[in-house]
C-alpha cells in the first residue's frame, strides 16, 4: 500500500481524474472530499462490504428461497419498519458527514 | 420491468440466455460481488408471487431472488442521491423500478429482505445499478416472516 502523508486542506490525484482532498482532521476522524467522474462510484468501504455480503448470500441461497416461495412465502402486506435501534446494525460514518461532491 | 415467465427461464437456463431474452437489464458496473455480470433478466417465480429471481445472463450460476420492498415494507422511501439518478436518467419516480435482494437464513425460517442495497432500474432504458443508500438506519436484512 502507498502511504503518503498529507495535511489538511491538500490533495491526492488518483489517475487524471481523482482527486480526494483532505479537508478536516480532528482527533480520531478525517473529514475526507473526493472529486471523482460520474462512472467512479464512492462508498465507505464497511457499508459496500455488507451490500457486497448480502449479495453473495443471496445468491448462496437463491436456489432454496426459490423453491421455497415458489411453493408460498410470505404474504404480502402492510410491515411497518424495524424500529431504528433495531435497524442500526452497522458502524457508520460521523451524523456530519457531507456527501462526496461529484465531479461533472 | 416486464418479467419472464418460469416457462422462458427453463427453456433458456444455462446457456446462453441473451439471444432468447428480450427484456433485458444492463448492470454498467456489475453489482457488488459480481463485478463481471453486467446483463440480467427478471424472472417471475410464480403467478402473482411477491417474488422475482435476477438471472445473470453472463453468468448461470449467479442468481438470486428479488421482491418489490413495497409489498412488506410500504414506508420504505430510498433516496436515490443525485448521482444515481444522473446515470440512470431518472427524472420521476415512475421512471425507477425497484427490487431488493432476498435472502433466506440457514434454518429456513426467515426471509430477509435488503433494504440497504436496492436495485434501481430505468423502466425504459432498461439500465440499473445496485445502489448503496445512504441513510445508516436501513438494514441489509429487514425479516419478513413466513407464512407457509
Amino acid at each position: 500500500m502507498l502511504v503518503l502523508t498529507r495535511k489538511s486542506g491538500e490533495s491526492i490525484v488518483i489517475g487524471n481524474d481523482v482527486v480526494v482532498t483532505v479537508l478536516e482532521v480532528r482527533s480520531d476522524q478525517v473529514r475526507i472530499g473526493i472529486a471523482a467522474p460520474r462512472s467512479v462510484q464512492v462508498h465507505r468501504e464497511e457499508v459496500y462490504r455488507q451490500v457486497e455480503r448480502e449479495n453473495a448470500a443471496a445468491v448462496a441461497s437463491a436456489e432454496r428461497a426459490r423453491a421455497l416461495l415458489k411453493r408460498g412465502g410470505p404474504k404480502p402486506g402492510p410491515r411497518p419498519l424495524p424500529p431504528p435501534q433495531a435497524r442500526r446494525s452497522t458502524a457508520e460514518g460521523p451524523p456530519d458527514d457531507t456527501k462526496p461532491p461529484a465531479a461533472s | 420491468v416486464r418479467t419472464l415467465s418460469e416457462q422462458d427461464a427453463l427453456m433458456t437456463d444455462g446457456t446462453d440466455l441473451s439471444s432468447s431474452v428480450e427484456e433485458v437489464i444492463t448492470f454498467a458496473d456489475g453489482i457488488p460481488g459480481f463485478p463481471g455480470c453486467h446483463r440480467f433478466a427478471l424472472v417471475d417465480l410464480a403467478e402473482d408471487s411477491a417474488f422475482q429471481l435476477l438471472q445473470s445472463l453472463d453468468d448461470p450460476a449467479v442468481s438470486m431472488v428479488v421482491s418489490v420492498p413495497w409489498l412488506f415494507f410500504p414506508e420504505y422511501a430510498p433516496e436515490i442521491d443525485d448521482t444515481d439518478q444522473r446515470d440512470l436518467e431518472i427524472e420521476s419516480p415512475e421512471d425507477a423500478a425497484v427490487f431488493c435482494p432476498v435472502t433466506l437464513d440457514a434454518e429456513e425460517e426467515t426471509v430477509y429482505v435488503n433494504l440497504l442495497g436496492p436495485f434501481i432500474v430505468n423502466v425504459r432504458s432498461r439500465r440499473g445499478r445496485q445502489v448503496v443508500l445512504a441513510d445508516p438506519d436501513l438494514p441489509v436484512r429487514a425479516a419478513v416472516p413466513l407464512a407457509l
